[in-house]
């Protein structure tokens, strides 16, 4: 005798489960935007140091990329969240703890520093497919270094790495449902609440599916339209 | 399916109901027959009915509870009445209960309103309760403390339901309402000072308390904010012997044997430590209304 499962489509929109879903869904934008800002801004310096000419930040760059992408981002959360505050010593510590929403700060930061590493690695995978004479033809103009970079390197480089970048965006969305396990209550977080007062985990479960499906829809539109509007012609792609 | 159940228990204790017209009190004069009172004990319900593995069978505070009834029916029926002991589940109490398989389940089930449908319920002689634990010199002394406080507790527990509530009812205004993983982790977050206040059921609590390494370093709260009442469950419409049971109770209550067999399984150097909340206390004290010496002779 089996125990047949009635689905009640209902709950995704009935109060107050439905306002739980989009508060959910609210927070997951949230996370998933601020943490790629962070990622973007640390990822892009990260990935310059390392092909820089001075030997430790070209060695500080490697260990910081090679830490943070080697570690399950479930390690890092838990460790940020529950020793974090403890590195700032004894008294800070309990500052720290204090914090209303401590919990989304850290996972917004944590997620930021782990998918930095990842981006790190894109920019320089960017800047190894330039080809030396672009830098020898930039230099040769009278350019300065920084200059070089500035004007010359980094923007082709970010062009080139779009696509990959939008991978790395679209997985921020799907790692922050990691945060729920330090409390933050986004639309994973949610969808299990829903599960354990209706018992309708199923419906609640697709319901978050359709959510993320539908966030990275909207991100891989965004970095299309992104990745037209900057293309140079004859750089990447073929039209 | 469920309703299916339900019409099937409904059934069932129809015919019971046509039979017992005639009779009085069907167990009872059952019980006396045949010299035997069945009972269904579960085997994982540590303190209170669970498989010893020493001596392979049933032991807790509702076994030896039961064995209280079992010396008491004896006197009332003047003749040795022996405990015959079934085994059930959460899944089989109550159907078992309910086809008179056995005469009552002496456990830890849960009272509430469904249930009371299709089953009778003794009285309530334990609260499983919600609240919190705190560091020992903490504020919280009361449910008003718990004010602008930061609580938690873990997820996908009635507990942390509980705390959502009960807020939500206005009962307090916390400053936060944090989520869990688990309990090591509340524990832990609660020790560095991320909330107030750490909340699960009693046992559990003490048990958290227990294993740190200065368990006088914590405390847990007298209050609760929710209950969770116990009761022994028989077949409905057995007057009678519900009354003797609950005699039973009120009477070991009053001798003093009910803390006896409390200090035995949930004292402090119990198989399980919960302290007797203030408001158990009252409770227990309460239930007792004077009892004649001889009660349980038969008129």
């Amino acid at each position: 005798m089996g125990i047949a499962y009635n689905f009640d489509w209902g709950v995704l929109w009935r109060q107050p489960y439905g306002v739980w879903l989009l508060k959910g869904v609210w927070l997951t934008i949230q996370l998933g935007l601020l943490g790629w800002f962070i990622a973007l801004a640390l990822g892009i310096f990260i990935g310059t140091i390392r092909i820089s000419r001075w030997r430790w930040l070209r060695f500080l760059g490697t260990a910081y990329v090679e830490v943070f992408r080697n570690i399950p981002f479930l390690v890092q959360l838990f460790f940020w969240y529950y020793a974090g505050p403890m590195l700032f010593g004894q008294t800070l510590q309990f500052r720290i703890n204090a914090i209303i929403g401590l919990n989304y700060y850290v996972a917004i930061v944590a997620l930021g520093l782990y998918t930095a590493s990842r981006v790190a690695e894109h920019v320089r995978a960017g800047f190894g497919s330039i080809a030396r004479d672009q830098y020898q033809a930039a230099l040769s103009t009278g350019l300065t270094e920084v200059q070089m970079y500035r004007y010359v390197i980094i923007p082709y480089a970010l062009r080139i790495i779009i696509p990959p970048l939008t991978t790395e965006f679209l997985t921020i969305f799907k790692n922050s449902s990691i945060a729920m396990t330090i409390g933050v209550a986004e639309a994973t977080f949610m969808s299990y609440k829903i599960d354990s007062e209706t018992f309708h985990g199923l419906e609640a479960t697709t319901g978050a599916m359709a959510i993320y499906l539908i966030l990275g829809l909207a991100v891989v539109k965004l970095m299309g339209i992104l990745e037209s509007r900057f293309r140079i012609a004859g750089l990447v792609g073929r039209k | 399916m469920r309703k299916i159940f339900i019409i099937t228990f409904c059934f069932i204790l129809s015919m019971i109901l046509i039979g017992s017209v005639v009779l009085a009190d069907e167990t009872m004069d059952r019980i006396e027959k045949t010299g035997k009172l069945r009972v269904g004990f579960r085997e994982d319900s540590i303190p209170f009915a669970f498989i010893d593995p020493k001596v392979g069978k049933q032991v807790g505070f509702s076994v030896d509870m039961t064995y209280e009834l079992a010396k008491k029916l004896s006197e009332h029926f003047g003749k040795k009445i022996e405990v015959e002991p079934f085994t059930v589940t959460t899944k089989t109490r109550i159907p078992m209960v309910a086809n008179a398989t056995v005469d009552v389940e002496m456990g830890s089930t849960t009272y509430t309103q469904e249930r009371e449908d299709v089953v009778d319920f003794s009285l309530i002689f334990f609260f499983s309760e919600t609240t919190f634990l705190v560091p020992k010199d903490s504020p919280i002394k009361t449910i008003q403390d718990l004010n602008g406080k930061r609580l938690a507790g873990a997820r996908g527990t009635t507990n942390l339901k509980a705390i959502e509530d009960q807020a939500a009812k206005g009962l307090y205004k916390p400053r936060e309402i944090i989520t869990v993983e688990g309990h090591a982790q509340g524990f832990l977050a609660l020790r560095t000072g991320k909330f107030d206040a750490y909340s699960t059921d009693r046992s559990l609590l003490e048990g958290l308390r227990m294993k740190d390494a200065n368990p006088e370093n914590w405390r847990t709260c007298d209050f609760a904010i929710a209950y969770e009442p116990y009761g022994y469950m028989m077949r409905k419409n057995t007057s009678d012997f519900r009354h003797f049971l609950n005699d039973t109770i009120r009477w070991s209550i009053k001798t003093g044997k009910f803390f006896e067999l409390y200090d035995k399984w949930m004292g402090p150097k119990g198989v399980v430590p919960i302290p007797i909340s203030p408001a158990y206390k009252s409770y227990l004290e309460v239930i007792v209304y004077p009892m004649q010496e001889n009660w349980w002779k038969k008129k």
